[in-house]
């Protein structure tokens, strides 16, 4: 083939843009039906209590209402499979049967006219909850008289996966001289992905079929479930995820309000919606991190590490959430190491179950946990050998000839940019810092710093760790029509990172029609080919593969007839912009829609020995992911791997605490950049949900484990005011592996920022020889406490 | 001085919306919010929070932008309120729009029509560099963006390129 123009790497404008600007998007509180009613829920308010009765009388009774119901109705439908062989079912249902386990857990639900009536009518419910003694931390779950969440557990442990590696212990015992351990307990606060958009589903079941709409990341699994719920054939249930206001990974999980209200359309026998509240959505919809990995690091004299063991112990609150809350976990210990050459770790994980909303995925996965942890460690270590701190990563971060490397959790890092990006950013951030510097030298309260860390992240990983029982693979189908235009159905599934356009820039570029050719069709099962959906930096990759695999079946033949048309040898057949031509006769062509009416309408068209029919399926496994852990938790289970450096330079307020990032400066390598706007509008959204996590935002509980963030003015999101400009480099070291070399760049954004500003935070206090910062938010309480730490006891709500 | 009203559950509200008349007979307690997407099928009125925070919900009444989720419909009887419905061209988009489209100031969009419309009820020369342009959009959430794109975008549909701030 000849070079021709390419649309990898350009600037395509988004397809989906238009029509969202104009507010015509579509999102599940857009779907009304003939007879629609709406739903209401009766959510529990305490954190733990025994159902003892609910009384419909008062709410049944209101005008138009047509009908209350609890689980004790719901004797049809099955709970969810627990898949998972190492941990301990716990049965979700789509209402709470017999207990509640944390304030908003779902008890009964309400169907009226509209939603007025039917919260209405929830206010009339009289429900007897008989308090249980709440379970709020840990500490408090893993204690020997604790009361238990699940009463035929001896514990309240979901999951315990201890590793014991014997070559890490022995890194520990080399105690030459120099040598040293250094040692540290970070956690990563509880707080989530907040999509604008809350969840919604509506239902209906007319002639057998039921049709469900809810803002999902992942259709096809949704219905999967459904069909092991319901009493239903999967052949006779359609999902399909409408326009999804932002997803993050809280609307990739499976949740009981996706059973109930189907059930409820198929036993009312009309349609039915609900749409979730901001109230309900922060106590009910998935929390996520609180994640705490106690980590020690056995570090030679030269500073490189050797080792790292400890645990990762995790708040899965209620633990009611399928995929399992708990994966994050394992996904840190996954990442433990980022992108050092540590040849050894033993790293367990501890699962604990309290009375707090279930936790379950958030953008990053773990991954921004162990980053923290292990970044930490890496400025502990440097102060405690009198190290730069640049210094200490640059001996041991991965390098060029190391690669491929395995790390010490079984990544098999096959390409990057590790010290490279490294370099440029600490090139950057110096100047960034001067500048800084020199600006607010005459400000007495200010001080100025900053942090700079590495990551590496693991893209298009195995489902299996996560669902016990999906793996990784996607499908794509192309459907050329006889004008040529080309229908493209995957099944990923977008919640707003520009797929569509993603996907249409792949078709054009694979089977040389123009982008206006092209229609994607995603997020509905029974117009799309199983899929996985999209989560995990994973959708460019295995719907890309799949593309591939399906396009070049369909290019070949389309090869043939063009050639057969153009009275040429196929092998001498190129095709762009929409058209064929014979190579080195560039006068001569036939375009797509003249093969492609040979091949739908005038067969009499069709060269002998080709059938007629333009169409082809593929579907797409990425090579090298491996699905479950050897003893030692090794397991590469990831298809590749994208690495960044990230520095923030921060200012702090030694007055008050409080903390302003000044700039943040990235280097990052997500392969292959098919498009860069998109590229950059995904690294930079990530770094803003991370600077949220990092200083503002906490779900916080009372001590009786009450919510106490159930609303946007006690959740603080950051605003356009809190973001600071950004520097973004772009390094591209492709997939070796990976059709066109991409690598996924949804995740990566988000897990610099809390080890970064917490570095930087550090070095702006340093004169002050503060504590270190193992914690997030870095609120300004912590702030001042750090910097007094004596004084006043400092209050931790932001 | 009005006689003191009389406590009733329904009334009638008169509006322009859009530019066009809208007479409706609205329960009391209906949210401006709800009447627009579900009694006038307005749909870009996207609701957010319900709590007057995010910013989904802003529309132009009188000319200002307000939460229509914390607004009642009773409330904009004879007012003029302006959707994002209401700043679409019949065909293509607007300049702020066309901004966004250029600057990727939107990626799953829910968000958006909120901050066209908090942008369609400010005047410019009032925020005059790019710390202004963020104090005005501080008001809406953007969970997607970072809100890089939303800044740019600003700035070129207000002129501003490459000046900075």
């Amino acid at each position: 083939m000849t070079a021709r123009p390419s649309f990898i790497g350009a600037r395509v404008a988004r397809v989906e843009d238009d029509r969202l600007l104009a507010g015509r998007g579509r999102f599940a509180a857009e779907v009304t039906l003939p007879g629609m009613l709406e739903a209401a829920f009766y959510r529990s308010p305490l954190p733990h209590a025994r159902i003892n009765r609910v009384d419909p009388a008062g709410a049944a009774g209101m005008p138009g209402v047509a009908g209350v119901f609890t689980a004790e109705d719901m004797t049809d439908v099955a709970p969810f499979p627990d898949f998972d062989e190492y941990a301990r079912p716990v049965r979700i249902f789509g209402l709470a049967r017999e207990k509640v386990r944390y304030a908003g857990a779902p008890v009964a639900v309400v169907a009226a006219p509209d939603r007025y009536r039917a919260e209405d009518a929830v206010e009339l419910l009289s429900v007897d909850l008989e308090p249980l003694d709440p379970v709020v931390s840990v500490e408090q779950a893993l204690a020997p008289d604790a009361p238990r969440l699940y009463p035929d557990w001896p514990d309240n442990i979901v999951i315990e996966f201890p590793v014991s590696n014997p070559d890490a212990a022995a890194e520990f015992e080399k105690t030459e001289n120099g040598a040293v351990t250094v040692a540290g307990r970070y956690e990563t606060g509880r707080h989530t992905g907040v999509p604008i958009e809350t969840r919604g589903v509506a239902a209906e079941y007319r002639e057998g079929r039921l049709t469900v709409w809810t803002s999902t990341q992942f259709p096809h699994i949704a219905r999967t479930m459904l069909s092991y719920c319901l009493p239903l054939d999967e052949a006779d249930i359609r999902v399909i995820a409408p326009d999804v206001g932002g997803g993050f990974g809280v609307k990739a999980e499976f949740y009981p309000e996706e059973v109930t209200i189907p059930w409820l359309a198929m036993r009312l026998g009309r349609p039915v919606r609900w749409i979730e509240d901001r109230r309900e959505h922060l106590t009910a919809t998935c929390h996520a991190r609180d994640l705490v990995l106690d980590l020690e690091a056995a570090v030679g004299p030269d500073g490189r590490f050797r080792a790292v063991r400890g645990m990762a112990l995790q708040d899965l609150g209620a633990a009611e959430m399928y995929p399992y809350g708990f994966s994050p976990a394992f996904t840190a210990v996954g990442h433990i190491t980022g992108p050092y050459r540590i040849p050894h770790q033993s790293v367990g994980v501890v699962g604990v179950a309290t009375n707090k909303t279930p936790t379950g995925a958030y953008r990053g996965f773990g991954i921004p946990e162990a980053a923290f942890a292990i970044e930490r460690l890496m400025d502990k270590a440097a102060a405690r050998l009198g190290l730069d701190r640049h210094e200490i990563r640059r001996r041991n971060l991965i390098g060029q000839e190391d690669l491929p490397y395995t790390t010490s959790a079984g990544a098999v890092v096959d390409s990057g940019s590790h010290r490279e990006a490294f370099e440029e950013t600490a090139r950057l951030t110096s100047e960034r810092l001067e500048h800084r510097r020199a600006r607010l030298a005459d400000r007495p309260d200010i001080r100025v710093g900053s942090g700079i860390v590495n990551y590496i992240e693991g893209a298009t990983p195995t489902y299996f760790m996560t669902t016990g029982h999906w793996t990784s693979h996607d499908s794509c189908s192309i459907r050329v029509n006889p004008d040529g235009t080309a229908v493209v159905s995957v099944g990923v599934s977008t919640s707003g990172q520009g797929l569509e356009t993603m996907l249409t820039t792949l078709t054009a570029e694979a089977l040389g029609v123009r982008p206006d050719q092209v229609r994607i069709v995603m997020g509905d099962t029974d117009r799309t080919p199983y899929g996985l959906g999209s989560w995990g930096s994973r959708s460019t990759n295995v719907a890309s593969g799949a593309l591939r695999k399906a396009a070049d079946g369909l290019l070949d033949k389309a090869n043939r007839i063009a050639a057969h048309l153009l009275e040429a040898a196929p092998e001498d057949i190129e095709v762009h912009d929409g058209a064929f031509t014979v190579r080195g006769s560039p006068g001569e062509s036939v375009t797509w829609r003249q093969v492609s009416t040979a091949a739908n309408i005038r067969t009499i068209d069709l060269p002998e020995g080709v059938e007629p029919g333009l169409e082809a399926a593929a579907s797409y496994d990425p090579p090298g992911i491996e699905h479950t852990p050897d003893e030692y938790g090794r397991v590469n289970a990831a298809a590749t791997y994208v690495n960044a450096c990230h520095a923030a330079v921060v200012s702090v307020d030694v007055g008050t605490g409080r903390i302003e990032v000044l700039d943040y400066i990235v280097a990052h390598d997500c392969g292959s950049v098919i498009n860069p706007q998109i590229v950059r509008g995904q690294v930079v959204g990530g770094i803003a949900q991370g600077i949220g996590g990092a200083l503002l935002e906490q779900l916080h509980y009372d001590e009786a484990g009450n919510p106490l963030s159930t609303s946007f003015l006690d959740y603080r999101l950051p605003t356009a005011s809190e973001i600071p400009p950004m520097t973004v480099r772009h390094f591209e070291s492709p997939a070796p592996a990976m059709p066109w070399g991409a690598k996924g760049a949804g995740e990566a954004g988000i897990i610099g920022p809390a080890p970064a500003i917490a570095a930087a935070v550090e070095e702006a206090l340093a004169e002050y020889g503060i504590g270190e910062i193992t914690r997030t938010p870095i609120t300004a309480p912590y702030v001042l406490s750090l910097l007094s730490p004596t004084g006043g006891a400092a209050d931790e709500m932001n | 001085m009005r006689p003191a009203p009389r406590p009733v559950d329904r009334m009638t509200a008169s509006m322009t919306v859009n530019g066009g008349p809208v007479e409706r007979e609205v329960e009391c307690r209906r949210l401006l919010a709800d009447f627009l997407r579900e009694d006038l099928g307005l749909t870009g009125v996207h609701l957010g929070c319900e709590q007057g925070v995010c910013g989904a919900c802003t529309v132009l009444v009188d000319g200002r932008p307000v939460r229509s989720c914390i607004m009642l419909a009773a409330q904009a009887d004879g007012c003029e309120v302006v959707t994002v419905e209401g700043v679409t061209p019949d065909s293509g988009l607007n300049p702020m729009q066309q901004a966004f489209k250029d600057h990727h100031g939107l990626q799953c969009g829910f968000c958006t029509p909120g901050f066209l419309m908090t942008l369609a009820g400010v005047e410019p020369d009032e925020h005059p560099d790019r710390e202004a342009i963020r104090e005005v959009l501080s008001g809406n959430l953007c969970r997607c963006t970072g809100y890089e794109g939303i800044v740019e975008a600003v700035e070129a549909a207000w002129g501003r390129e490459g000046r900075g701030g």
